[in-house]
């Protein structure tokens, strides 16, 4: 079977999985949708398992090193999961805990592609400083709901809007993008080693030690073995010791990346935060009316008594 | 079973097909969710499949340059949860709803 057939397949089942699980009136088919979504999730399993993708019965290079599957497969599931979840829960706070969940679970798939740095600051922006920003709005902006357990939130959060269309549509650009995606393709698996030992001749023997790395100039071989010169000899330091080929850590390599080719970038990112600073400073501050006030006046801010019963249960 | 597993060991289409469902899950909630906050909140899940993209890409091409750009949409997912949660705070004050049928008359 093609496996662009089993994709077109899959994101059918996936919509209709959606489309069940989205919170709407009437009856209360969350199971199904559950069941199906399973489905859906272990078929897209099934076509990465590239027996689709591999050519005239050879073996492909992954380009990654082995060992680290089951981690792809438990991270991407708890990811996939958790982004239903997100989409799906009536509760904001809940659907922003999802999140965090999704969150951690993308950090954990950085893991396994080795981009730690990337990983540790996911973790640290979106789960702790973005995700906490979105609790507190969660909090002061949501009505006060009862104690009773049937009262479920607004209508807002129950019914979605046009659940049907909206799966239909997502699943169509998914089916699209996945589709391009699943293209047998010639991975390119040495090219990391390739290019740490252009930087580090390019760049580190620039530093203080220039003179100690000069031998650098041609350097070949992979990291933590002897490093070869343009004759395939090993290189030798001023001491005489085989000089060993580097790795750069993955810090280092995103920092050079980073401070080397986007400079500009960098500051201007800066520019954008500190107007998302004052931008948010000026909006919080701003005085707004209150359509529910027919005189119309302004709405009493932190000082002034609250207005509604919302206000008052902050 | 030791060849089933060496060749479905993840490459590239594995964390490719991850980043595009966390994105298309995230459209999907923002088209089909009326809380305002879970609307921004599912922006922030297609960041995330985004995110996953551009690393694995990075790792498998040994380039940099997309864990770089990774910083940058950090950068903006911070400005934008700052600036939109400002709103959303400033609308739910004038309307005391976070529906975002509410604000429809602003379509014209």
């Amino acid at each position: 079977m093609q496996p662009q057939l089993v994709l077109y397949i899959a994101s059918v089942v996936g919509a209709v999985a959606l489309f069940l699980l989205m919170p709407k009136p009437g009856k209360d088919l969350r199971i199904l949708g559950g069941l199906l979504g399973a489905a859906t999730l272990g078929a897209l399993w099934l076509v990465l398992v590239p027996l689709f993708l591999l050519g005239e019965g050879g073996m492909i290079n992954t380009g990654f090193t082995d060992g680290q599957t089951p981690f792809y497969y438990v991270f991407s599931s708890i990811s996939i999961c958790a982004a239903v979840r997100v989409i799906t829960h009536t509760r904001p706070v809940y659907a922003a805990l999802w999140f965090v969940m999704v969150v951690i679970s993308s950090a954990g798939l950085m893991l396994t592609l080795s981009a730690e740095f990337m990983a540790f600051a996911m973790l640290i922006i979106y789960g702790g400083a973005i995700l906490v920003t979105y609790m507190f709005v969660i909090m002061l902006a949501t009505p006060p709901r009862g104690f009773d357990e049937k009262d479920d939130g607004p209508t807002y959060d129950r019914f979605a809007s046009e659940p049907m269309w909206a799966s239909a549509a997502g699943f169509l650009l998914l089916a699209v993008l996945l589709s391009v995606v699943f293209q047998p393709m010639q991975p390119n698996g040495a090219a990391k080693a390739d290019s740490d030992q252009v930087v580090i001749r390019d760049i580190f023997t620039e530093r203080s030690n220039a003179g100690e790395n000069a031998a650098l100039a041609t350097p070949s071989g992979n990291p933590g073995e002897p490093l070869l010169d343009a004759d395939g000899q090993p290189v030798l330091n001023d001491a005489g010791e085989v000089v060993m080929a580097e790795e750069l850590t993955n810090v280092e390599r995103v920092g050079l990346d980073l401070f080397q080719s986007h400079p500009l970038a960098i500051e201007l990112a800066g520019v954008i935060l500190l107007l998302a600073l004052i931008g948010a400073v000026l909006i919080a501050k701003t005085q707004i009316y209150n359509d529910d006030d027919d005189e119309g006046t302004a709405a009493p801010l932190p000082d002034g008594p609250p207005s509604t019963g919302a206000t008052a249960s902050l | 079973m030791t060849l089933l597993l060496a060749l479905s060991s993840p490459m590239l289409s594995h964390y490719l097909l991850t980043g595009a469902v966390l994105f298309t899950l995230g459209l999907i909630g923002f088209v089909s969710r009326r809380n305002l906050i879970v609307m921004f909140l599912c922006t922030e899940m297609m960041f995330q499949g985004v995110v996953v993209t551009l690393v694995a890409f990075s790792a498998f091409h040994g380039n940099f340059t997309g864990q770089s750009f990774v910083i940058f949409v950090l950068t903006i997912a911070a400005a934008e949860a700052a600036l939109a949660l400002g709103l959303v705070v400033l609308l739910f004050r004038r309307k005391q709803t976070l529906d975002s049928a509410a604000w429809s008359s602003m379509s014209g």
